[in-house]
């Protein structure tokens, strides 16, 4: 995102500094991919919606066509020996890719002083999804309420 | 499986989560636990294709949509991962500065902890199909120390684990 603020508000003037920062900010409370609501919001603003679409369209359908080309190559590749070992590779980086996301999640709570209540709700979480096989979407729904209850001091 | 039903269960889990693999306690839940369209090796292997791919987090979704229904569900996780883009323009007229309201922000802090929470709880069974071996325990902890440390793009992570997991088969 700081590339596209470089190009549409410095370089291109798009958008303002306002408009760039108000954009932002709604694209980390919009749901999903956080980068394709700012593309959709900021070429919105240029274009209307023709624009929006075409932004999330030129952002999303040629990477899409890559991971379909490298699914189908772990389909055909799946009986080589040899192919199989580099992608079990891959599938073992995979589980330190996703405990990395986990991580990158938890870090600005942690640095940001809000540790109690970030290991009191990851602990929470864990527990109530292992333990008691809570749905994922009930759990995130509980802990919105958590953070409408329990605000920290400190925000960032 | 039916492609709409598959558009509709994609669509829940990007549409409830804030990132990338936030998502995936909801795929594992719905496709793997409850319908068994998925299995947890052809899940990892999405994320792995998911993130070897340059563009948006998230993209993982397009390769689970192709593993579940093939070429058409490839472009039912596409448009699934595209669709609550559009949310924020609705947002945007309406909402505006209400955003930044520390409520507002707190909530979604708590959604984000608890989201990590379920991404480490959907890892595990995940690992516990890729890492079968102390070299690929190995790659899985050299891969997760080199991201947290260094930052670099996840590519190299992905070309390095294949290179190591090459050399162990044929040394």
């Amino acid at each position: 995102m700081a590339a596209l603020q470089s190009e549409l508000v410095a370089r291109r003037h798009w958008l303002d500094e306002e408009q760039y920062a108000l954009i932002y900010g709604l694209a980390r409370i919009t749901p999903g991919t956080n980068l394709l609501a700012f593309a959709a919001a900021a070429a919105w603003k240029i274009l209307g919606w023709a624009g929006a679409v075409a932004a999330v369209l030129a952002m999303t359908a040629p990477s899409a066509a890559m991971v379909v080309l490298l699914t189908r190559g772990y389909e055909a590749w799946n009986a080589n020996a040899l192919a199989m070992a580099a992608i079990g590779g891959t599938l073992a980086a995979a589980s330190g890719m996703m405990a990395t996301s986990a991580w990158q999640l938890l870090a600005p709570q942690i640095r940001s002083g809000r540790r109690a209540r970030t290991v009191v709700i990851f602990l929470a979480s864990v527990m109530a999804s292992q333990a008691f096989s809570l749905p994922p979407v009930q759990l995130l729904g509980l802990a919105a309420l958590a953070g409408l209850i329990w605000r920290t001091p400190v925000e960032p | 499986m039916n492609l709409f039903v598959l558009y509709l269960l994609l669509l829940k889990a990007v549409a409830t989560s804030f990132s990338g693999l936030t998502s995936l306690p909801v795929v594992r839940h719905d496709l793997v636990e409850q319908r068994g369209g998925l299995t947890d090796r052809q899940l990892n292997a999405a994320v792995a294709a998911g993130r070897t791919a340059p563009g948006p987090n998230g993209l993982y979704v397009v390769s689970v949509g192709y593993f579940v229904a093939g070429v058409p569900g490839a472009c039912i996780g596409c448009l699934a991962v595209m669709t609550p883009a559009f949310l924020i323009i609705p947002m945007l007229r309406y909402l505006g500065a209400r955003a930044e309201r520390p409520a507002v922000k707190s909530a979604i802090q708590c959604v984000m902890i608890a989201a990590a929470g379920l991404v480490i709880t959907s890892t595990v069974p995940l690992a516990k199909d890729a890492l079968t071996s102390p070299l690929a325990v190995g790659i899985a902890l050299g891969s997760f120390l080199f991201l947290v440390l260094t930052r670099k793009d996840t590519i190299w992570v992905v070309l390095g684990s294949a290179v190591v997991g090459l050399l162990g088969k044929l040394l």
